[in-house]
Parts: structure tokens; C-alpha cells; sequence
């Protein structure tokens, strides 16, 4: 078989597109393990942008970065942007940033109070 | 740069864009695929052409629809790309793909304007016959195109996975 130069470039290209693709969009840089924080809301959720957030302060001071699911994903969890308030205590699960120095996880559970908010439901 | 990210966080089109609605970013996304896929889908078919298949076919009739196409492609993905960073602008700084895309992009679009300024496009582009060193000079800008926008795909999917 002959192989033309084009027929090799468009080979490389689908290659390239189709490389990595096992991983979940954003959790690679989510690895140090599980985490639970609990702590209270200084910025209440914003469901903009890729994924929803929110920011909670722990017992310590230190203040969270909390990334939900995307936005139409969180708010069909019930977590919309107006329910859960700024200096509510909320405790929050998920997988913690890898780098130790960040304090920021991603989360797939909040509660409040006696709601619950799977943001990814367990399996 | 961290100052112009924080500065387009802040702008008033990030705040009008986030008062839109939770389903904007995926929209806007949207907007992202489909430019890319006219942008690349004509770019692909041209810069094959122009490396040497379907050399029965004259240039000049995929020129026609294909720059056009790519032009338009271009213009939706980098309308809704700088869009879609204006959500969380300041969270690209230090990520590599961010700032390996952008230097590839001016390289793609300096890569079209020569092209276009050499006489062996001309040629191509009016239908008039080509000399081979003509064919030659195309499939090295051609391929060259290829490269630049295979990578600009490639950088701007990776930037998630940082």
C-alpha cells in the first residue's frame, strides 16, 4: 500500500484529537483524596461560568473554594443560586485541589441544615 | 497578564454574560464547537487540496466556499471562546495551553495572510494554470496551516485538563 503525505497528516491529526479522553473533564487536578469541610458561606453559589461555586470558611480561616457541577447540573440538584445564604454553615464533600497549598476541592455533596444537595449523586 | 485576566474577569461583558442565565456558558460553548468545526472542516479540505489530493479537482473551486467557511468559522469560535474566558479569566493564568494557543492562532492567521499575498494562491485562486514550483509553495503553506490549527485544537481542549 502506498501512503500519501496527506493520508499521513490526516492520520496524525485524528490521532492528536482523539488522545486523552479517559479522564473526567477538570477532577485530574483533584487527586489529594476525599475531603469534608465544614464551614460557613462568604460567597453564596453562582451557578456562571463551567462549573458552579461557592466559597466557605473553615473553623481555621481558611476560605474555600468550592467547585460544583456545571450549572444546569447543580441547579437540577436543588442547589440554586438564592437558597443557601452568605454566613450559613454548610458542610461540603468532595475531593480536595491536589496542591496542598490550595484550599479548594470539588464537590459532589453540600448540606445545610437538613437538606442535602448531590450535586453528582453516589453511585 | 494575570492583571489583564483579572481585568476581563471584572469587565462589564463578564458580568453581562453572567447575568444571562446558568445555560450560557454551554451555549456559548456550543458556539465554540460549531466555529471550530467550520473553521477546521474547510481547513482541512483546502490545506489537503493544497499538499496534493484530489489534484483533478482545480483549486480555485475549493478555495470559493472553503475560505469563506473558515473565515465564519473563525470569527463564531473567537467571538464565543474570548466569551467563555471572561467567566473565570483569572483561573487560565499559568495553565501552558492557555498561553501556547494564543501564540499559535496569530501564527495560523499570519500563515493565511502570506498565502494570500503570493502569486501561486493568486494563480490558484483565479483558476490559471500552475507551475510546479507554484504546487510546491501551496503544499508547504498548506501543511504548515494543518500544524497550526491541529495544535490550536489541541492546546484549546488540553486547557481543561490542566
Amino acid at each position: 500500500m502506498k501512503l500519501s503525505i496527506p493520508a499521513v497528516l490526516l492520520a496524525l491529526v485524528l490521532a492528536t484529537l482523539a488522545s486523552p479522553g479517559s479522564a473526567h473533564h477538570g477532577w485530574s487536578g483533584n487527586s489529594a483524596g476525599d475531603v469534608e469541610v465544614t464551614g460557613t458561606v462568604v460567597t453564596e453559589v453562582r451557578l456562571a461560568g463551567a462549573h458552579g461555586t461557592m466559597q466557605i470558611e473553615d473553623a481555621d480561616g481558611n476560605v474555600w473554594d468550592v467547585t460544583l457541577a456545571p450549572g444546569p447540573r447543580t441547579h437540577r440538584s436543588g442547589l440554586r443560586e438564592d437558597v443557601i445564604p452568605v454566613g450559613a454553615e454548610v458542610t461540603v464533600f468532595g475531593e480536595r485541589n491536589a496542591d496542598p497549598a490550595v484550599f479548594e476541592a470539588k464537590v459532589r455533596r453540600v448540606i445545610w441544615g437538613d437538606q442535602t444537595f448531590d450535586v453528582y449523586p453516589p453511585e | 497578564m494575570l492583571e489583564f485576566l483579572s481585568w476581563l474577569e471584572g469587565s462589564a461583558l463578564a458580568g453581562f454574560l453572567r447575568g444571562l442565565g446558568i445555560w450560557t456558558y454551554g451555549l456559548l460553548n456550543l458556539g465554540h464547537i460549531l466555529g471550530i468545526a467550520s473553521l477546521f472542516g474547510a481547513v482541512l479540505l483546502l490545506d489537503l487540496r493544497l499538499i496534493g489530493s484530489w489534484s483533478s479537482i482545480p483549486a480555485t473551486q475549493l478555495i470559493r466556499p472553503c475560505v469563506p467557511v473558515a473565515a465564519a468559522g473563525f470569527l463564531l469560535a473567537a467571538l464565543s471562546g474570548l466569551m467563555m474566558v471572561t467567566f473565570n479569566a483569572s483561573e487560565y493564568h499559568g495553565n501552558p495551553f492557555f498561553y501556547l494557543k494564543f501564540p499559535l492562532i496569530v501564527a495560523g492567521l499570519i500563515n493565511v495572510a502570506v498565502i494570500q499575498r503570493l502569486t501561486a494562491w493568486r494563480r490558484a485562486a483565479q483558476g490559471q494554470p500552475l507551475v510546479s514550483a507554484d504546487r510546491r509553495v501551496l503544499a508547504v503553506f498548506g501543511a504548515v496551516s494543518l500544524l497550526l490549527w491541529t495544535g490550536v485544537i489541541a492546546c484549546g481542549r488540553m486547557i481543561g485538563y490542566w
